[in-house]
């Protein structure tokens, strides 16, 4: 729960902070021109940003899944398939 | 079997579909902004053929393998190519178009730092792709 | 049909055979022989790249071969016959049918084969898979790229007919009790897939014989002086070939889903959610070919469409991830060889995905275009998904095929040394195309950067190469050697999951 508020957080910082810029980009002295650098690595580096927190929750969760339903978790239990004997579509 | 229900798939799909509709527009929006070329940008004519760079400036100077530009002006690339597919690449810049015969591709660009930066080719045209190289120049504007 | 290894069989009659085990086998051997051919040339390039200046790669020339044949081999050669092979081994079975829909053109297609193999080994040629005019129209040497067009054509053909066999054979030929609703995923990844090739391979069966049409002097579709245009076959070509990553990658997802639900011990998750997603990716994967061509000179609103076209494929996909996590929720797994193929599969299709998303936002396309973030991003997909997910299911069908269980120890050795090599060079490769570097470049100028990405990547491709070697003599020797399996549980799960079982009763699922 707290990963995915964090998450929220980070993402309307990455959604909100280029609209400040866009709406204050008109008065933009002494630079006239657009330099094309800055806003493809910032684009860049927003996007790896946004991708590194869904890659943390993504692998965060296979991991937790990996280890706590291992089959040698004290804490693991009986699936209610395998009692049957066969895997149930 | 899916008779249990799927709320937390749906939750899941929303946030990755808000997640692209971010990312595809802000990837609308950099596009636009860096896609509009200044008027008074001063066109280079770039020609690319296997297996080096030639470059026309605006008052016909040719220069080969390497280019000059001044700091801070804007520059409009007309691309093309003579033989087969290149592609135009200032790594540093970030300036990257392909070259292809039959058509001019445009791009543009303001050298913002003065110094040297390597010029190479980003689409595989044979034998000496690999070293299809050269260098843009970028001088202070004050003695050209 | 099952255990043929075990029991010895003349070889002249598997390959005359029509059966659909027979054929599978055929395919499955022959994939992986020029899986380990085409992996000694990745293995030769990555030596060559690890520092600047020749290491022990003649000439450009012979470079530029060497990466081309590893590309046309590996996707044409390796992935989709394995794909075939695992296809017509159990698609019959999951249907509950005796055999393909058409035996003999199942055979056909796969004799089809070995030629187009020895066109394009033997032809060499040198201008990347992609064989993009104009240079492979007026720069490349004959008579190889005339063998790289014909041994593709001749594959087009083999795959289509492996596609309308799938087709049949899965709608028409399945068993009356079964509905199509409950036939299993990777059957149904076979069907998707194949929908695809239908539509798309045409395509660049066209492409090819205007390439050569073009080559002959004959035609100029592709020859600006004739009045053509060589971005009309980077349509044609990409209308194809954005599809059929899908159909390369779709089988893998298939096979994770019987390994999964099964080392879980619990069903998948959502079965109709899996379905929905292969259909949906057939259809979308269609949408996005142009984003290959970014820096052709697209205008803003063409590339803003194929932009949107690429997302839209991205949740059915994220579907999969989903689905594969929530099937082991809850369940109690055993990390077998094959379960631990098929999670790592699922981490690096993550990635791969999510290093696709950067790219086909259209500006960060003008830092990656090209480059080895490419060579990185798509072979996360084509070996971290797709080859750890078949090399996975080989495990897992390993006892079925052969009654023998390979060496589990050496296969677990086989996955962690793999996922090593693979994080090295493929992770690597991302950073290296954010420094700039080309790909396709014989050398490279001694940027230190450039220098130590690449000395990394080569390290981590020799732990691939050893990896693949530890396999190799894992299968071999099993093969003739491993423990006799228990044919009911063969991987000890305490259930009654292999497929073996399921066979003797037809009545259950």
């Amino acid at each position: 729960m707290k990963n995915i508020i964090g998450l929220f957080m980070v993402l309307s910082i990455l959604v909100i902070l280029p609209i400040i810029q866009i709406v204050f980009a008109a008065g933009d002295e002494p630079e006239k021109y657009v330099d094309r650098r800055v806003e493809i690595w910032n684009l860049f580096f927003r996007m790896m940003t946004v991708a590194f927190v869904v890659g943390a929750v993504v692998s965060g969760t296979l991991i937790w899944l990996i280890w706590r339903f291992r089959e040698s978790n004290p804490k693991a239990t009986p699936t209610k398939y395998e009692g049957t004997g066969e895997l149930d579509k | 079997m899916s008779g249990h229900s799927n709320w937390s798939e749906w939750v899941y799909i929303g946030v990755v579909v808000a997640i692209l509709v971010w990312v595809g527009a802000e990837a609308w929006n950099v596009e636009r902004i860096i896609d509009h070329v200044p008027e008074n940008a001063e066109v280079i004519k770039v020609t690319g053929q296997q297996w080096f760079w030639t470059f026309e400036h605006a008052d016909g100077t040719i220069e080969k393998g390497e280019l000059h530009v001044k700091k801070g002006i804007p520059y409009k690339f007309e691309v093309t190519s003579k033989d087969v597919i290149h592609s135009f690449n200032i790594p540093d810049y970030l300036v990257l178009m392909d070259a292809v015969p039959g058509r001019i591709n445009t791009v543009w660009f303001v050298p913002v730092d003065a110094g040297q930066f390597p010029i190479q080719c980003r689409e595989f045209c044979g034998l000496i792709h690999y070293n299809m190289r050269g260098t843009l120049y970028v001088e202070d504007g004050l003695d050209r | 049909m099952v255990l043929e290894l075990q029991k010895p069989r003349p070889v002249w009659q598997i390959m005359f055979s029509t059966h659909h085990t027979d054929i599978g086998l055929l395919y499955i051997i022959s994939s992986l022989t020029f899986l380990f051919m085409g992996g000694a040339l990745a293995l030769a390039i990555r030596v060559e790249l690890f520092s600047p200046g020749t290491q022990f790669i003649a000439d450009s020339m012979t470079f530029n071969r060497i990466f081309t044949v590893h590309g046309t081999n590996m996707i044409f050669l390796f992935i989709l016959p394995f794909a075939s092979g695992v296809g017509n081994y159990f698609v019959p079975i999951m249907v509950r049918y005796k055999d393909m829909a058409y035996p003999k053109l199942n055979a056909i297609a796969f004799w089809m084969i070995p030629p187009a193999a020895a066109l394009i080994w033997l032809g060499f040629a040198d201008f990347g898979w992609y064989g993009q005019p104009p240079y492979s129209m007026i720069s490349s040497p004959s008579p190889a790229a005339e063998m790289w067009i014909f041994g593709l054509k001749i594959l087009g053909v083999s795959s289509v007919l492996g596609a309308i066999n799938f087709i049949v054979t899965i709608l028409k030929c399945k068993h009356p009790d079964l509905p199509l609703s409950k036939v299993p995923l990777l059957a149904w990844s076979f069907l998707s897939s194949s929908l695809i090739v239908l539509v798309a391979i045409p395509t660049f069966a066209a492409a090819l014989l205007m390439l050569l049409t073009d080559r002959l002097g004959v035609t100029g579709f592709f020859n600006p002086a004739l009045g053509g245009d060589p971005i009309a076959y980077s349509h044609l070509f990409w209308f194809t070939f954005h599809p059929e990553v899908y159909v390369l990658v779709i089988p893998a997802i298939g096979m994770m889903y019987e390994i999964i639900p099964r080392f879980s011990r619990k069903p998948i998750f959502s079965h109709s959610s899996g379905m929905f997603a292969f259909i949906l990716l057939s259809i979308v994967s269609f949408a996005s070919w142009a984003h290959h061509m970014f820096a052709t000179g697209m205008s803003f609103t063409e590339k803003t469409v194929f932009m949107v076209g690429t997302l839209a494929a991205v949740p059915a996909s994220a579907m999969h991830v989903f689905n594969f996590l929530a099937t082991m929720w809850g369940g109690r797994a055993k990390y077998s060889t094959p379960m631990m193929w098929a999670i790592g599969g699922i981490a690096l299709f993550f990635s791969a995905g999510a290093g696709g998303v950067v790219n086909t936002a259209m500006p960060l396309d003008f830092i990656t275009h090209d480059s080895y973030w490419v060579v990185g991003h798509f072979h996360l997909f084509v070996f971290g998904t797709i080859a750890f997910g078949s090399f996975g299911f080989l495990y897992y069908m390993f006892p079925y095929i052969t009654g023998r269980m390979y060496n589990e120890k050496w296969g677990k050795v086989h996955f962690i040394i793999t996922l090593i090599g693979a994080v090295l060079v493929f992770f690597t490769q991302h950073i290296l195309g954010l420094y700039g570097m080309p790909r396709r470049v014989f050398d490279y100028p001694p940027f230190p950067a450039w220098i130590e990405m690449n000395q990394i990547a080569g390290v981590g491709a020799m732990l691939l190469g050893v990896g693949m070697t530890i396999f190799l003599v894992n299968m071999i020797y099993s093969s003739a050697k491993g423990k006799e399996a228990n044919m009911e549980d063969p991987f000890g799960l305490g259930g009654k999951y292999y497929y073996p079982y399921q066979r003797k009763n037809p009545h259950h699922d």
